[in-house]
């Protein structure tokens, strides 16, 4: 009975030494990433410490961040509020994703268009698509500026791979599509990827 | 030791292996009243065919929602069945396929193309979806090798209690219920859902930087081509009419280009809206992202017509043996369907098929 007893003792602490993290796939409903180190998990985090250290983040530099008549919209930011400021869009999609009960959506106004996505039952800014030359980047570029105004607004830390200039800071990453030496997309997206 | 003694081990080892293996199945979810898709890989074990499939269908969820295998019997006395899942990426795709040729050859694979757009893993949560379904064999371990992202092992997915130990404090009723067995949830493999919302608006692709598919993507394409192939097996693609995720003509320009190369057959049903009669207000129940049951025996009629006049296709209507087995198969499908409509009828949503219920 002794041996029985340590075979036992080996196989309940060979599970429980297995342990990973407590979200397993089927309790993870939304089927984001659900390693301890996902990046939606730290993004989520850096948002958290950031929300301590200033609370009105729209005014924090550390990202980069869209504003349009007087509204900060940053990515991974709850989009409640900021629907309340930018009213009704003028269109509206939405796309469950396959099993899982997330849901992205995607919102269009005039100039930009907002895609969220469901952390912990709340709705956050995904990306952000600036879709016509009425709205520029914070810092100033437009849609058909040339990449030499690009590259004099953010510089030459950037990544670029088939045309497109991606810039990153904190948990956003700015990237432009450049065609013909012409900015043709400008997006906002929150960096999910290690 | 003693005769006596030897089997007194023997009996306990086994002991404590059962013990273990129902408290795996124990703790593995269910999926049978939420996240049902995940009970579409494994249901194919049980289906009662000592005989081959006229066609097997691969792919993500664009296969399980679009194609109803019973419609496609009823209509042209075609036997198949839907190895598919959610965010089926293409390397689970072939494997499934290969893994499936140890039990059958059909005479067409039909492989929805939309798969094409990832050449990595992407989430575990989706792997566990189509890979915890597979029977333990070679393949499933090509496959979870292939698909695993960085942080997932192994040997979580050869014994599932090492990544599920922790669901102990959350074990429900259904995990009692389902330990040993579990309802039949689908259709030879389809996804029946009857509820419609109509497509109201279609959203914009957003730019990409580069359209051209993966290396890793293009070479599971060809290990499927090959493999059906030397198995004497017809190849089909097709890209099922959803609005979203969107299909960009880059895409659609490299897939003609392999079909036409590789001599196969390629249906893009985008490009047939009006011939399938497909009515984005009726036939869709999330705006245009999956097909609901009109839709989907719109295009199983389609498709089943096409396939019969292109392949040697036998119609089977008229075997005692397969009308037994179908009626059965028909009187589930028309059942559910009936409980459908009735649950939309009554609640406003389908209530007990893991619909969520309409907002206020």
């Amino acid at each position: 009975m002794k041996k029985l007893a340590i075979i036992l003792l080996v196989i309940a602490l060979f599970i429980a030494g297995c342990a990973q993290d407590d979200k397993t796939p089927a309790n993870n409903k939304d089927g984001q990433d659900i390693k301890s180190g996902s990046n939606l998990d730290k993004a989520d985090n850096k948002e958290d410490e950031k929300d301590k250290e200033d609370p009105d983040n729209n005014n924090n530099q550390t990202e980069y961040v869209f504003e349009t008549a007087g509204i900060t919209i940053a990515v991974n930011g709850e989009l409640g509020p900021i629907l309340e400021k930018l009213g009704e869009p003028l269109e509206y999609f939405e796309a469950p994703s396959c099993a899982f009960q997330g849901m992205e959506k995607i919102y269009t106004y005039n100039s930009f268009e907002i895609t969220s996505y469901e952390l912990d039952g709340k709705d956050c800014v995904l990306a952000i698509v600036l879709l016509d030359d009425t709205v520029a980047t914070k810092e100033g570029i437009y849609l058909y500026a040339s990449v030499d105004d690009l590259i004099k607004v953010y510089g030459d830390n950037y990544k670029e791979s088939f045309g497109l200039y991606e810039y990153e800071e904190g948990i956003s990453r700015l990237s432009f599509f450049v065609e013909d030496n012409k900015v043709t997309s400008i997006e906002y997206t929150l960096v999910t990827e290690e | 030791m003693d005769k006596k003694r030897i089997i007194l081990n023997i009996v306990v080892v086994c002991l404590i292996l059962f013990s273990l293996y129902i408290l795996q199945n124990l703790l593995m979810p269910k999926y049978v009243s939420a996240i049902v898709e995940g009970s579409l890989i494994e249901e194919y074990y049980n289906e009662k065919a000592d005989y081959n499939h006229d066609i097997i269908f691969i792919g993500d969820c664009e296969v399980y929602e679009s194609f109803s295998p019973i419609s496609l019997w009823k209509n042209y006395g075609i036997t198949s069945y839907i190895r598919g899942s959610a965010q089926q990426l293409i390397w689970q795709s072939y494997y499934l396929l290969e893994e499936t040729l140890k039990y059958e050859t059909p005479e067409i694979v039909v492989f929805n193309v939309l798969a094409m757009q990832y050449n990595e893993p992407q989430k575990e949560a989706y792997n566990r979806l189509t890979l915890d379904g597979m029977r333990m064999s070679a393949s499933k371990i090509r496959a979870v090798k292939a698909s695993m992202m960085e942080d997932e092992r192994l040997i979580d997915y050869i014994f599932p209690i090492l990544r599920y130990h922790s669901r102990w404090n959350e074990l429900t009723s259904e995990d009692f219920k389902y330990v040993f067995k579990k309802d039949k949830l689908f259709h030879n493999g389809y996804y029946m859902r009857v509820d419609v919302k109509p497509v109201t608006s279609i959203p914009r692709g957003r730019k990409l930087a580069n359209y051209q598919f993966g290396d890793t993507a293009y070479l599971y394409l060809d290990k499927i081509t090959k493999l059906c192939k030397d198995n004497g097996i017809e190849l089909v693609l097709v890209k099922v009419p959803s609005i979203y995720p969107v299909w960009y003509d880059q895409w659609e320009q490299q897939i003609e280009d392999y079909a036409s190369k590789n001599d196969l057959l390629y249906i893009n049903f985008l490009e047939l809206i009006d011939e399938v009669g497909i009515d984005y207000s009726k036939d869709t129940y999330d705006a245009g992202l999956h097909m609901n049951l009109t839709g989907a025996e719109k295009l199983s009629l389609y498709l089943g017509d096409v396939l019969t006049k292109t392949y040697d296709l036998t119609d089977k209507r008229t075997n005692k043996e397969y009308q037994e087995i179908w009626q059965e198969k028909i009187d589930f499908y028309e059942q559910m369907k009936a409980q459908q409509y009735y649950e939309l009828e009554k609640y406003g949503y389908l209530k007990s098929f893991g619909a969520k219920a309409p907002e206020d």
